[in-house]
């Protein structure tokens, strides 16, 4: 009866054990996840931020992104295939126009269409006030790809899905 | 004596396991009904005034086209951004048709089309399209902006969602 006990109490414990496991490692969906968090925290921004904070930020706002990441936009002038350089020195120029900027990302759908590659589709939502005092909300659905490069997941196209075209 | 038992009863119900159970029933049934029949909506933006004013409440009816297609002068809700944001439009030309703005006034397979809902008047011009294939053309309501900030065109059928219960 005794031994029944603990034989039940370890059964517990293995249970949790490899619940926790399960539950607190990241998965591969989780890690891509992560990506968008990060991407959305460098890109976000406090009126007091300082210009040491930014550099940091846009440093490692560029790490996130591959040698070459695609952008599919409308606007044709925007569209191209960018550096993870040109994409920290833009995403640098446009947030010193905005003192306070915030980017969300919702409704976040993550699919794996073949072995080391990401399909997201999302919605993204930029807000912020100019110096001006302007403000600003832009709302779009995104589809990305990440690849994966050295146990990393990395943007390497973007595009902005067309809801409208007149 | 009896009518204050009553209504004492029915603003404080007893803690019972079949009213319990009501609670459940009534809370699904909201969820479900307000989350996927007749979804919640606060217009934003000018696009569609004075139909819609800007900081409106309404409801978008989703099973309005369960069992049939938009028409023309339909006012259609166009899924935008994941699942919470959409656009309310008009929809006035089908697939197949060629739309065309002269002047400020709109064209469909070449004769122009009485628009009632249209009271501000515009000078838009853009050149003959045709709608493709499961797609419909939308515009909004108010054109006394420029043509270039107005977000109008074709979108796919299977964008639109539902209308507006009002």
């Amino acid at each position: 009866m005794v031994r029944l006990r603990y034989v039940i109490i370890a059964l517990v414990v293995v249970g949790l054990g490899l619940f926790a496991v399960v539950y607190f490692s990241p998965s591969e969906e989780k890690r891509v996840r992560k990506q968008f968090d990060l991407l959305s925290e460098y890109v976000s921004r406090d009126p007091d931020e300082n210009t040491i904070a930014m550099a940091h930020k846009m440093q490692k706002l560029g790490s996130l992104f591959n040698d070459s990441c695609e952008l599919k936009i409308a606007v044709e002038v925007l569209s191209g295939t960018y550096t993870r350089e040109d994409i920290a020195s833009y995403a640098a120029r446009g947030r010193a126009r905005f003192p306070k900027l915030s980017l969300g990302f919702h409704d976040l759908e993550v699919t794996f269409p073949e072995s080391g590659v990401a399909k997201v589709s999302l919605t993204a939502r930029l807000t912020g006030r100019s110096r001006a005092g302007e403000q600003m909300r832009e709302t779009r659905e995104l589809e990305c790809l990440l690849k994966k490069s050295e146990k990393k997941w990395l943007f390497s196209n973007i595009e902005v899905i067309e809801v409208l075209r007149k | 004596m009896a009518m204050d038992k009553g209504i004492r009863q029915f603003l404080f119900p007893s803690l019972t396991p079949w009213f319990l159970v009501r609670v459940c029933l009534v809370a699904i049934f909201a969820y479900l009904f307000f989350g996927y029949v007749f979804i919640p909506i606060r217009i934003q933006g000018t696009s569609m005034e004075p139909t819609y004013r800007n900081g409106g409440m309404n409801f978008c009816s989703m099973l309005h086209y369960l069992f049939s297609k938009p028409k023309r002068h339909d006012v259609v809700a166009v899924r935008f951004a994941g699942n919470r944001v959409m656009l309310l439009k008009r929809v006035v030309a089908l697939e197949g048709e060629q739309v065309e703005f002269r002047g400020g006034k709109l064209f469909v397979g070449g004769e122009e089309l009485p628009e009632p809902y249209v009271l501000n008047p515009c000078n838009w011009n853009l050149p003959p399209r045709e709608v493709e294939k499961g797609s419909v053309y939308v515009v909004g309501d108010n054109r006394s902006m420029p043509i270039e900030n107005h977000y109008f065109g074709q979108t796919s059928v299977k964008r639109i969602i539902g209308v507006p219960l009002w």
